[in-house]
């Protein structure tokens, strides 16, 4: 633990270094929000942007999060300081904790910064409870998207070999996670591939907080599974990262 | 022996990156490995600090075997890649500190950290971020993360590449300060000054051992050419093999006397006879 948190330290001590790179990462979907807000206010009345913007905000988090883990990792890889780190002691484990903890830092802020511009663009009116369970979910996504960078980071030799999972990870998940439609219209099948999504898991808490008069027992399957999706993937991709040629 | 290869295989699909090498490195030694680029030096090493898994053969380092004992061993060895594997984004120093806590727990860290800041002469750019340097520079930082921990056996992958003369002769004097102080030394280069400088070299090709010797010895395998200009103008250039016995030979037989103007040998230089090992076994 010790070790992951020298190495989250690290991993947080270069992003303040990039002060452009960390401004873009809260910046970009903060922008991207305001743009969804102007859709949404060109939409014909009754347009239920409400259904959609946090969702939309939620998604944004695990699409970066998810893009900026896995290319770190990879840059490690290629400049050789992944190798060398193992050499020097640091174990599988703690790399993957370290990542964590560091993108976990950035992913809080990011998740803050957009829960409060949607609320406030939107004019939403939701209880401490809800915001603090559409913050819950935002973050969990953001832990899961981190793990899915490091084990998507296995197949990849460079930087670029990271984009290619974008339109086969993140893409089908807008669609079958029922982000943008109820998932019960789709096909049974794409119903099940739907499910393989964590983001569907996150959108479906996010939709049911959103509803008035909702009891918390019904969020409790969701989070599990979020947070199954979680341990597993922190498994798999200490198995995948690969310390040996 | 510090270093025990045997009969070690790596192949990556067909192509045969290391064909069989077999090794010892005696304790307290700089052992240099020679070769051409695409020889197989850096997968060896590689292989010795277990970043490598053979495809068959075995290896010892510090009697432990690299994979299966990795983290005993890590704790004892240095290991500076060639390429400076470094975080850009960080200080000189914050990368030292970095590699040094991945084994060090110590309070003396970082007087540790600031002695080897100074040693490799970083100290006036040491909180500058290291995506500023030179190669030179970077190589410099690189070393110290090797040697931060005070490790009983070290790795360096051309270490002294695209340094600067006069860190170059530091970096060996330090080198030889370790060595006499029990450590081991494997290092890799493809200058062949630096080869004079290790105890012993192993010259590698297509992943296959050219030859192993001390670097005195190579340089017997050469040739050397005596010069001798007479009082009356005349010139005489003979070719002997380097070696003491017969060198003293050819000399006795040219029966130097005073009318002899200037005499003067010239032994053909490590490189040369290198090259020239190299290129007789192909």
């Amino acid at each position: 633990m010790n070790k992951a948190l020298i190495i989250g330290g690290r991993v947080l001590k270069q992003l303040s270094k990039d002060p452009r790179f960390f401004g873009l990462s809260i910046f970009a979907p903060l922008i991207i929000i305001y743009f969804f807000k102007l859709f949404a206010d060109s939409m014909p009345m009754g347009f239920p942007s409400e259904r959609y913007a946090i969702p939309i905000s939620a998604f944004i988090v695990h699409f970066l999060s998810f893009i900026l883990c896995g290319v770190a990792i990879v840059q490690e890889r290629t400049r050789g300081t992944l190798d060398r780190i193992l050499i020097a002691g640091y174990r599988k484990s703690q790399i993957i904790g370290g990542y964590v903890l560091g993108y976990l830092i950035l992913a809080t802020i990011q998740a803050t910064a957009v829960l409060a511009e949607t609320i406030w663009l939107f004019d939403l009116h939701y209880s401490t409870q809800t915001v603090v369970y559409l913050f819950l979910v935002i973050w969990l996504l953001a832990i899961v998207s981190v793990m899915l960078g490091i084990f998507i980071s296995t197949f990849a030799k460079h930087e670029g070999h990271v984009f290619p999972f974008i339109p086969l990870i993140i893409l089908p998940s807008v669609f079958l996670s029922g982000m943008i439609l109820d998932p019960t219209l789709l096909p049974t099948w794409a119903q099940y591939v739907g499910k393989a999504f964590p983001l569907y898991y996150a959108n479906h808490i996010a939709q049911i907080v959103i509803t008035p008069n909702y009891c918390p027992c019904t969020l409790r399957p969701d989070f599990i599974i979020l947070c199954c999706y979680a341990v597993g993937l922190l498994f798999v991709a200490s198995f995948t990262l690969k310390d040996t040629e | 022996m510090v270093v025990e290869v045997e009969n070690l295989v790596k192949n990556y699909g067909k192509f045969k990156a290391l064909r069989g090498i077999s090794l010892n490195v005696p304790e307290g030694k700089i052992y240099g490995l020679i070769g051409p680029n695409g020889a197989g030096k850096s997968t060896l090493i590689k292989a010795l600090v277990g970043s490598v898994k053979p495809t068959s053969g075995t290896v010892k380092v510090l009697g432990l075997h690299p994979l299966e004992s990795k983290w005993k061993l890590r704790e004892q060895l240095g290991y500076m890649p060639q390429s400076p594997a470094l975080y850009d984004d960080l200080s000189a120093k914050d990368n030292i500190k970095f590699f040094a806590r991945a084994k060090e727990k110590s309070s003396t860290l970082n007087q540790r950290v600031d002695e080897i800041i100074k040693f490799t002469e970083l100290t006036e750019r040491a909180n500058d971020p290291v995506g500023d340097f030179s190669g030179g520079m970077k190589k410099r930082v690189s070393l110290a993360c090797a040697l931060i921990h005070d490790p009983q056996v070290i790795f360096l992958d051309e270490p002294t590449a695209a340094i600067d003369p006069h860190l170059k002769l530091r970096s060996w004097e330090l080198f030889r300060e370790l060595t006499n102080r029990g450590k081991t030394i494997f290092v890799s280069t493809h200058l062949m000054d630096e080869a004079l400088l290790c105890d012993q070299i192993t010259i590698l090709r297509e992943g296959e051992i050219i030859t192993t010797d001390s670097p005195k010895a190579i340089l017997e395998k050469g040739n050397s050419t005596i010069k001798i200009s007479m009082n009356d103008g005349s010139q005489k250039e003979v070719s002997c093999p380097s070696a003491p016995a017969a060198l003293a030979a050819t000399i006795a037989a040219l029966h130097v006397d005073a009318s002899v103007a200037t005499f003067e040998i010239m032994q053909d230089d490590l490189e040369k006879i290198i090259l020239s090992i190299i290129n007789t076994k192909k």
